[in-house]
């Protein structure tokens, strides 16, 4: 079965629905959670995923947060931590695995952490039995792939397109997926603008999909409840999953 | 003919100046900034490039830019005071210089679109002006903030055939201009050249950069040894992301007996939350793809930052400055607001030169230096105020 990752923003409108959300998820097939710490530059991001990363700042998300969350939720729902370098290491690279093992998140996603910067911690990954996700994207060259995914743990992010999240485009990935799985077993996952409507597409070839914007789009949405958000969310979920395992 | 040579303050291979620098970027970028390295090796002492980069700095910018006694300050402070007139050059500031190499490179890439992000304008300004002369498409990022305040950098660049991209997000200002100019690269790294205006960014911008600013420190020191027959006590810029700064130090580093000295804005006072001396009250982190001193919060969330000259107004610095301020081997210090205009006015009535309000700061320093007696001094003057004469004019009210 083909999995399904889910990006939420945490903090936004506020921490319990963030647990809220991510537990509904669970139970309506989402495989794992990228809790996302909100940060006030993310420039991988485009605006929907902004928006939401300024919105939970203006609200007064702390990166404490990310830890009461994870204490809610991670034994029930796979959790990883996804956000930009600057607040993980200013929390303490040592002191964030060992936390982060201690709450039983299983891995953590950091986009603007290169293969090359990211070697000097992953003795400490390795230690706290935790994945740092590795990045693939369309720009790489056949050796570099085989450089960023030869030592790949858990799953292989890869970019669907040269670009920021939530765009619509899309590149044929079809000999990038071919080039990571002649180096790798690690399964891969295709990130950046799936949604409901390109899921089916995106995922052909591939171990499954991660969706961002897509839920966020309805976070942001302003003329419905929470729990309508909740609702729409886990049947946004049930689509994508059932779409990717057609 | 300048051509930068080897430094015991070169970064490592991936870019690192101690822990300072690197490539902290999306791995979309990655292959792009490897190319740029490559390309980088190719021309660093490549005598056919430089020669062309020279015919363009002598020939289009004015170079060398001179070293002029400012008599009138020296007798003031009881000092010998040189000036480094890079005002003087096209466009109006040091930022010519590292533009002109950056848009050869562009070219030899093959590489018909070129980025630019700019907070007050000047760099904005200087890459519209290489991608006329060099036939190249050119796109600016500038905060919105930033747009409104300099209208008339903006109309410049339009003028040059720009097209500019006001930045509504963040803090409206030079920080989410650069974020928006790495979200524009991202998604066109094939095709497009992004001249980074200042030391900062992933590697190998900060050592490019540096290397291209380096040519101000190479005629200043060769003048002032004609001139003086010795080298300067001290050498003092101001920092934004600190180019001109690395600019006029890189040739007296070496020299024991010169101090190189940095003057970050003060603004409003760094004991206020207002104001853009990162070295001073910030800690080391990552922005727009390198390590360095930022200014944060505990969170790691990063702060917006204040100058009276849009040029100083970054919350970042480039990763060499933090380098040589852990090493030492460059000082720090700042000037607030105040003491800036004071002497933006000071050098203007005293030498007939109206300096940027970012170069002010530099200048203002010379009042706060405390052992400038008989002391032979380089100030290096970056840029010239004109851009700042709408702003001038509704601060000091002249009847």
């Amino acid at each position: 079965m083909k999995q399904l990752v889910a990006y939420i923003t945490t903090g936004y409108p506020d921490v319990n629905f963030t647990a809220d959300l991510a537990l509904a998820l669970g139970e309506s097939g989402v495989d794992s959670i990228e809790l996302g710490v909100a940060f006030s530059d993310p420039v991988a991001d485009g605006p929907i995923i902004e928006k939401a990363n300024f919105l939970a700042l203006e609200r007064g998300f702390r990166f404490q947060d990310i830890l009461s969350v994870s204490k809610k939720i991670a034994k029930d729902v796979d959790t990883l931590w996804m956000g930009y370098f600057n607040p993980f290491y200013q929390y303490n690279i040592s002191k964030l695995l060992q936390k982060a093992s201690s709450l039983h998140v299983s891995g953590l996603i950091i986009p603007d952490l290169p293969h090359e910067e990211a070697l000097l911690y992953s003795d400490e990954f390795e230690k706290n039995s935790l994945a740092n996700i590795s990045f693939v994207a369309p720009t790489d060259t056949k050796e570099r792939i085989k450089e960023l995914v030869s030592n790949a743990q858990k799953f292989i992010y890869l970019v669907a397109y040269a670009g920021i999240t939530g765009a619509g485009k899309s590149e044929d990935l079809q000999k990038i997926v071919t080039d990571i799985k002649s180096y790798s077993n690690t399964p891969v996952y295709v990130g950046f603008g799936v949604n409901e409507k390109t899921a089916k597409e995106k995922s052909k070839g591939v171990d499954g999909v991660i969706v961002g914007s897509a839920f966020i789009d309805i976070l942001l949405q302003d003329n419905i409840t929470l729990t309508q958000k909740i609702e729409r969310c886990s049947k946004l979920c049930q689509i994508i999953k059932s779409k990717i395992n057609e | 003919m300048y051509i930068p040579s080897a430094s015991i303050f070169d970064p490592d291979d991936n870019g690192h100046f101690g822990i300072f620098g690197g490539r902290y970027v999306p791995e979309t970028l990655m292959p792009a900034l490897f190319e740029l390295k490559k390309e980088y090796e190719k021309i660093r002492f490549d005598k056919d490039f430089w020669k062309e980069v020279d015919y363009y700095l002598k020939d289009y910018v004015g170079r060398p830019s001179p070293l002029y006694f400012a008599e009138n300050i020296s007798k003031e402070l009881g000092a010998k005071i040189y000036l480094k007139r890079e005002d003087l050059n096209h466009t109006g500031a040091h930022k010519v210089n590292n533009v002109i190499a950056q848009g050869l490179m562009a070219k030899r890439l093959g590489m018909k679109k070129v980025i630019a992000e700019t907070g007050a304008g000047q760099h904005g300004v200087a890459t519209a002006t290489i991608c006329a002369l060099l036939d190249l498409e050119c796109e600016i990022f500038m905060g919105a903030k930033d747009v409104a305040r300099q209208e008339l950098n903006v109309f410049r660049m339009k003028l040059l055939g720009a097209k500019v991209n006001s930045v509504e997000s963040g803090s409206r200002t030079l920080k989410d201009a650069m974020n928006d100019a790495i979200r524009h690269w991202v998604t066109n790294a094939r095709d497009t050249f992004y001249i980074i205006g200042t030391v900062a960014g992933p590697h190998p911008y900060p050592m490019m950069v540096r290397d291209f600013q380096a040519v101000i420190g190479y005629e200043a020191r060769e003048q002032i040894l004609q001139k003086e027959n010795r080298l300067p006590d001290k050498v003092i810029a101001c920092i934004g992301g600190g180019s001109n700064a690395i600019g006029a130090f890189q040739h007296f580093l070496q020299d024991t007996e010169v101090e190189c000295i940095g003057i970050e804005a003060g603004g409003l006072g760094v004991e206020t939350d207002k104001h853009g001396a990162s070295l001073l009250k910030g800690r080391p982190g990552i922005l727009h793809g390198q390590m360095s001193y930022l200014l944060q919060d505990s969170d790691g969330q990063i702060l917006e930052a204040h100058s009276i000259s849009a040029g100083l107004d970054y919350p970042g610095i480039g990763p060499e400055h933090a380098f040589h301020k852990d090493n030492g081997s460059v000082s720090y210090d700042n000037v607030t607001d105040d003491e800036a205009l004071d002497a933006f006015v000071w050098l203007s009535q005293k030498e007939g030169i109206i300096p940027a309000f970012e170069s002010s700061h530099a200048v203002a320093y010379l009042k706060k230096l405390k052992d400038i007696k008989d002391k032979l001094i380089i100030v290096n003057l970056s840029g010239r105020g004109d851009k700042d004469m709408i702003q001038a004019k509704d601060i000091l009210k002249f009847d």
